[in-house]
C-alpha cells in the first residue's frame, strides 16, 4: 500500500495485492476516500503485525516449555541405546537383536 | 501461560559431555567396532549410573515444572497433578526397577504431562478462534502449535515403546504395553 506522486503534486493511493505469485498494484484514488482506505489498511496492517508478534512470542514460550523435556527424552534415548549396545545388542532393520559374539 | 523456569532443568556441561561420549562410542560399537564395545561397557559401568541419576532428577523436576504451569496458580490442581505424576511413576516403574527403567519412566511421565498440557493449550486456541472471530489465530500459528503437539505425542509413544523394549531385552521375557491407556 503506498501513496504515489503522479502528474506534478497530486498524490494517489495504490493497494498492492499478490495474485498467482505476482504483486499487482490496484489504483484506489486520491482525496478523502483514498485517505480513509489508507487509514483502514494501516489499521489492518498494524493488527496483523501485533498478532504475528503475539503468536511468535507464544510459540517461543511453548518451545521453552518443551525444551527441557525433549532434552531429557534425547538423553534417555542415548543412555538406553548405550546400555543395550554394551549388553551385546545391535539394531538391524529397526529391530534390536543380540549381536553375534 | 506462566513462564517456565528452565534454569534448573538443563543438564550440566559435564553431563552433556558424557552423553556425547556415550553417543559417539555407541555409534562405533553398533557399527561392529569391538574395541568401541569394550570402551562402551566401561563407560556404561563407570559414568552412566551417575548420568542416569542426574537425568532422572532433571526429568522429575521437568514434570513438576509442567504440572505447576498446567495448574496455572491453583494449589489444589498443582497438588493433584503431582499426585497423578507420582502414581504414574509407581505404576510404570513398578518394584525393583533398574536406574535406567527409572529414567525411562521419568521420560514417559514428563512427556505425558507435556502432551496433556499442550493439548489443553491447543484446544483453548481453537475454542478462542471459534468463539471470538475477531481474536482468531492465524492458520500458520495453529499449524505450528499442532506440530509441536504432534512431536510431543510421537515422542511420548516412542518413550513407552522404548521402556517396553529395554525390559523385554534385559529380561528376555515378552512384554505387552497398552499405549492407549491414560
Amino acid at each position: 500500500m503506498a501513496w504515489e506522486r503522479r502528474g506534478g503534486n497530486n498524490l494517489y493511493y495504490y493497494q498492492s495485492e499478490r495474485e498467482d505469485g505476482r504483486v499487482r498494484k490496484r489504483y484506489i484514488g486520491a482525496g478523502e476516500v483514498a485517505e480513509l482506505v489508507a487509514h483502514a489498511d494501516a489499521a489492518l496492517r498494524l493488527a496483523r503485525e501485533q498478532r504475528a508478534a503475539r503468536e511468535g512470542a507464544e510459540l517461543e514460550r511453548l518451545e521453552a516449555l518443551c525444551a527441557p523435556v525433549l532434552e531429557l527424552s534425547e538423553a534417555a534415548g542415548v543412555l538406553a541405546r548405550a546400555q543395550l549396545v554394551a549388553s551385546g545388542y545391535r539394531r538391524r532393520k529397526g529391530e534390536w537383536r543380540r549381536a553375534r559374539a | 501461560m506462566p513462564e517456565p523456569d528452565p534454569g534448573a532443568l538443563e543438564p550440566s556441561d559435564e553431563t552433556r559431555k558424557r552423553l556425547d561420549e556415550l553417543r559417539a562410542v555407541s555409534d562405533k560399537a553398533e557399527a561392529g567396532d569391538r574395541e568401541a564395545r569394550r570402551e562402551l561397557r566401561r563407560l556404561v559401568r563407570s559414568s552412566s549410573p551417575e548420568v542416569i541419576g542426574r537425568a532422572s532428577d532433571i526429568g522429575r523436576r521437568a514434570g513438576r515444572m509442567l504440572a505447576k504451569t498446567a495448574a496455572g496458580g491453583d494449589p489444589l490442581t498443582e497438588e493433584a497433578l503431582y499426585a497423578k505424576l507420582d502414581a504414574m511413576r509407581a505404576e510404570i516403574a513398578g518394584e525393583n526397577s533398574t536406574p535406567l527403567e527409572v529414567l525411562l519412566t521419568e521420560r514417559i511421565v514428563s512427556l505425558w504431562m507435556l502432551t496433556a498440557l499442550l493439548e489443553v493449550l491447543v484446544s483453548a486456541q481453537y475454542r478462542k478462534t471459534l468463539s471470538d472471530g475477531t481474536k482468531r489465530s492465524s492458520p500458520s500459528y495453529l499449524i505450528q502449535q499442532s506440530r509441536i503437539l504432534e512431536g510431543a505425542t510421537r515422542r511420548y509413544l516412542a518413550a513407552i515403546r522404548e521402556l517396553a523394549r529395554v525390559r523385554k531385552l534385559q529380561a528376555g521375557a515378552p512384554v505387552q504395553v497398552n499405549v492407549l491407556r491414560g
